[in-house]
């Protein structure tokens, strides 16, 4: 009898260290986000947020204003052409569910899950890059909008699926056509959980770094915001300037990673405010 | 019983295909366009492509160069292994935790924390990786295990370098936790409430009913395991930055190395100045899709019948 | 006009019978109401007159149902509902507009108001006529969640004849409501088919119901059609021990 207790003693005290071994890593990784990233924005000042990244190897630090502004353009224009695909693709699933055409898409939305996001740069690199002759904002929009369909497209499915069927029957008794109901008043109804999934598709924008590799460029000379032209974006810049034995660009890098962990983190507490359960 | 669609619904209808209709081509497409670009370095270097272990460019001399993925594919198969064998205790602590040990107030903050560890982007992952997590080990674990397990092939090269097959995996090992914690601590849910207050009512400790609940979801496991592997296989950016980006084989996992995403990552902007190393490339994300398709739906059925079953 | 027939109705669902052999005639300007005890299909019987029944799958329905001679069933369905209305036996307003905007949407949709003034005339004529006008002209863009169940059921009674219908389905409509609401929506109902000279079809829960508010009646038990005729004749003097049993609260 003392033997079981003595054992189930050591698995709880396992499994809680166990766990930690999980927990503490992350708690160290935004400590060092933190302490560092904060540094760096303190050391370069309103300027981390409006200047141009100062040379490599120098005492300064300049600013990463390419890749900020890259960023909030590349979250402005995926979730422009993602939402609406992902929104149009969800109301399918949800009126034609059941038949063989929907869940044949449904398969193949779910598989984009599935497509490492690397694999979605050099598809737009192929289809977009090539044939315009060049990188640009635009072409890493299109590559993150493909990356957040399945996930917006899904939240969005779900937020419909949850409105009582009442008021679909309501809807239809007062001689409303199917498109009419689902849009006036099941997506009405809808509406928290479908700008809870806008907001998840959002932090995919913001966070994605492999399918921007080969499309937007990483132009940090200057800052650009015509998104038929190369641009930069935060991640791309954490990655690149990551890379480099320049400890004026690797502090960039961690200001950088700063501004996207907050970014995501409000996020995040934002889509909380409008949905129960959020699934990241 | 009914007439003819209105012509009403036949306009929402075809309105609305189009949308579902991008998913489909993107998968379509993305396939056609890997398996066209891989065919010529198929056919140049035939079986190699695939088995060989020498990647060598040459830019002057394009007959000279060979261009071989296994070391890319067996460092992809190795690290997201580690990285499921890592992630895989460290999710079920935390699910036990959640569901058997802690008391209901902090259920939530744990559920949160989970929450936090899947939005971070990778990349910051990688950049922590590069900076702290691959010196730290490199001091610590690396040189233990070289000097106490040194022996076996898989520790024997000297760690000169932080940046290795096992630093990815270990940082894989962390990044893939809320994938398999989602969905173990769903399943462990879905078991009824009398069977889990049953099991203590019969005067099981917490490990025996643990063990018991465990392996009546041991479906959803397998599954979270397959799709994690999924994921992991496809991870990019952190690996890049912290496995070193040698070809060395994954048979020393102390050694730098590469795998497929990592490659593509660090070689595909350049390779256009060598033939035929695009191509290759090209060859490896065909298989890297391949890879990350496989897993996915083996995971996808294995908990497509884990829910069935929880009636 | 309104007129409703139903010829040998026969439904089934999923290869159960639900509903066998229903005939009768709903005519403009009177109030039928549809009895007898849970189970005997008086809402598949509803649902299948406005086409709702479409929303259950494996539903199969066999017979005819006109509407002013045309077949209901080979109409467009659109059609057939924006003249056959309903009522629901939970009141179900949208929640995600206002009490204005509930009743002015299908007139908008459909187009029955040229502006902005009409429209409001509209709703207006529509919520007095359902009673509820004096309690919420105040509050028109406040959302109807703010109003009582009695309140909410009369709004969902103002949003369906807003849509001006021919005829008016209600399923149950004062089952959940207090005795006080329900005597005005039954005020409400009545005036429908003698002030507005609606067809107005309704199931109710209980035979008082029936006997306060309806010129006819018609009585299923267990999907078949016991008896159906006036009101008045029926409630004196039953013609099957069914339905006097019914009356008298057995069933």
């Amino acid at each position: 009898m003392k033997g079981r207790l003595a054992l189930d003693k050591a698995f709880t005290l396992a499994v809680i260290i166990v766990a930690l071994a999980g927990i503490i890593p992350l708690l160290h990784l935004l400590a060092t986000v933190a302490v560092r990233g904060g540094e760096a924005i303190l050391r370069a000042g309103p300027g981390f947020f409006t200047e141009l990244p100062a040379p490599p190897g120098s005492r300064r630090l300049g600013g990463a204003a390419p890749a900020l502004a890259g960023s909030l353009v590349l979250a402005v224009m995926s979730t422009a052409i993602g939402v609406p695909l992902a929104f149009g693709a969800a109301l399918f699933l949800y009126e034609f569910r059941g038949t063989r055409l929907a869940r044949a898409a449904r398969a193949f939305l779910m598989s984009l899950l599935e497509i490492p996001t690397v694999l979605v740069g050099i598809l737009v690199y192929v289809l977009l890059v090539v044939p315009l002759h060049g990188q640009s904002l635009l072409a890493g929009s299109l590559a993150l909008a493909i990356v957040m369909l399945p996930y917006v497209a899904t939240y969005v499915e779900s937020a419909l699926r949850q409105v009582p069927q009442t008021y679909r029957e309501a809807g239809l008794a007062l001689g409303l056509t199917r498109a009419q109901v689902a849009l006036r008043i099941v997506a009405g109804i809808a509406r928290r959980g479908i700008l809870a999934g806008l907001i998840i598709g959002l932090s995919k924008a913001i966070g994605e770094t492999a399918p921007l590799l080969f499309t937007v460029g990483g132009a940090r000379s200057s800052v650009n915001i015509n998104p038929l032209r190369p641009g930069d974006a935060a991640p791309l810049l954490i990655f690149h300037y990551a890379q480099t034995p320049y400890d004026n660009w690797r502090m960039l890098a961690w200001g950088a990673s700063l501004v996207l962990v907050a970014a995501v983190l409000l996020i995040y507490v934002v889509a909380k405010a409008f949905v129960r359960e959020v699934r990241m | 019983m009914t007439g003819p669609v209105p012509p009403e619904d036949k306009r929402f209808y075809y309105s609305l295909l189009p949308f579902i209709g991008v998913s489909m081509i993107v998968v379509l497409v993305l396939a056609a366009v890997l398996a066209y670009y891989s065919l010529p370095a198929v056919k140049k270097y035939g079986a190699t492509a695939i088995l060989g272990r020498e990647w060598s460019p040459s830019e002057d001399n394009p007959s000279k160069a060979r261009y071989g993925l296994l070391i890319p594919i067996l460092g992809t198969l190795a690290t997201a292994t580690i990285a499921v064998l890592i992630g895989l205790p460290i999710a079920l602590s935390m699910v036990v935790l959640t569901e058997e040990i802690l008391p209901y107030r902090y259920r939530g903050l744990l559920g949160s924390i989970v929450d936090v560890m899947a939005a971070i982007p990778t990349i910051v992952y990688g950049l922590w990786g590069l900076t702290v997590l691959a010196p730290l080990l490199r001091e610590t674990l690396y040189k233990w295990l070289h000097a106490r397990l040194g022996w076996t092939p898989l520790f024997a090269c000297n760690p000169f370098t932080g940046t290795t097959y096992m630093t990815a995996g270990i940082l894989l090992g962390i990044i893939v936790v809320p994938y398999i914690y989602a969905i173990v601590r769903e399943a462990y849910r879905s078991v009824p409430k009398k069977y889990r207050h049953g099991i203590y009512a019969l005067g099981a400790t917490r490990l025996e009913a643990v063990r018991l609940i465990m392996g009546m979801i041991r479906s959803a496991i397998a599954a979270a395991v397959l799709l994690a592997f999924g994921r992991a296989a496809g991870e990019t950016v952190a690996v890049a930055l912290v496995i070193g980006s040698a070809f060395n084989a994954p048979r020393c996992l102390l050694a730098p190395g590469y795998t497929i995403a990592s490659l593509i990552a660090n070689q595909f902007g350049e390779s256009f100045y060598y033939p035929y190393m695009a191509n290759a490339l090209y060859l490896g994300g065909l298989l890297l899709l391949l890879i990350g398709i496989a897993a996915n739906i083996a995971g996808l059925r294995l908990l497509g019948r884990a829910r069935s079953l929880e009636g | 006009m309104g007129l409703l027939e139903v010829k040998d109705l026969r439904v089934t669902i999923s290869g159960r019978k639900i509903l066998e052999g229903v005939s009768f005639t709903f005519k403009p300007g009177t109030v039928t109401a549809v009895m007898g005890p849970s189970g005997s299909g008086k809402s598949t019987l509803l649902r299948s007159l406005n086409r709702l029944l479409e929303l259950v799958p494996g539903a199969r329905v066999e017979g005819q149902v006109l509407l002013d001679g045309e077949d209901v069933y080979r109409m467009n369905p659109y059609t057939v509902r924006r003249r056959i209305g309903m009522v629901f036996q939970s009141p179900n307003p949208f929640p995600h507009i206002s009490i204005y905007d509930n009743v002015a949407l299908a007139p908008r949709l459909h187009g029955l108001a040229k502006s902005r003034e009409e429209l409001d005339e509209l709703v207006e004529w529509a919520l007095r006529k359902a009673m509820l006008w004096d309690e919420v002209k105040d509050r028109l863009h406040r959302p109807p969640t703010e109003l009582s169940g009695g309140q909410q059921q009369r709004l969902s009674l103002a949003r369906a004849i807003a849509a001006r219908p021919e005829v008016l389905l209600l399923d149950e409509p004062t089952a959940n409501i207090d005795p006080v609401n329900t005597r005005k929506i039954e005020e409400s109902i009545v005036s429908f088919a003698r002030e507005l000279g609606m067809t107005v079809v309704i199931v109710t829960h209980t035979p008082q119901q029936a006997v306060r508010i309806s010129d006819h009646i018609l009585f299923l038990y267990m999907g078949r059609q016991v008896e159906a005729g006036p009101t008045r004749s029926l409630a004196l003097e039953p013609r099957t021990r069914l339905l006097a049993q019914y009356f008298k609260g057995e069933l």
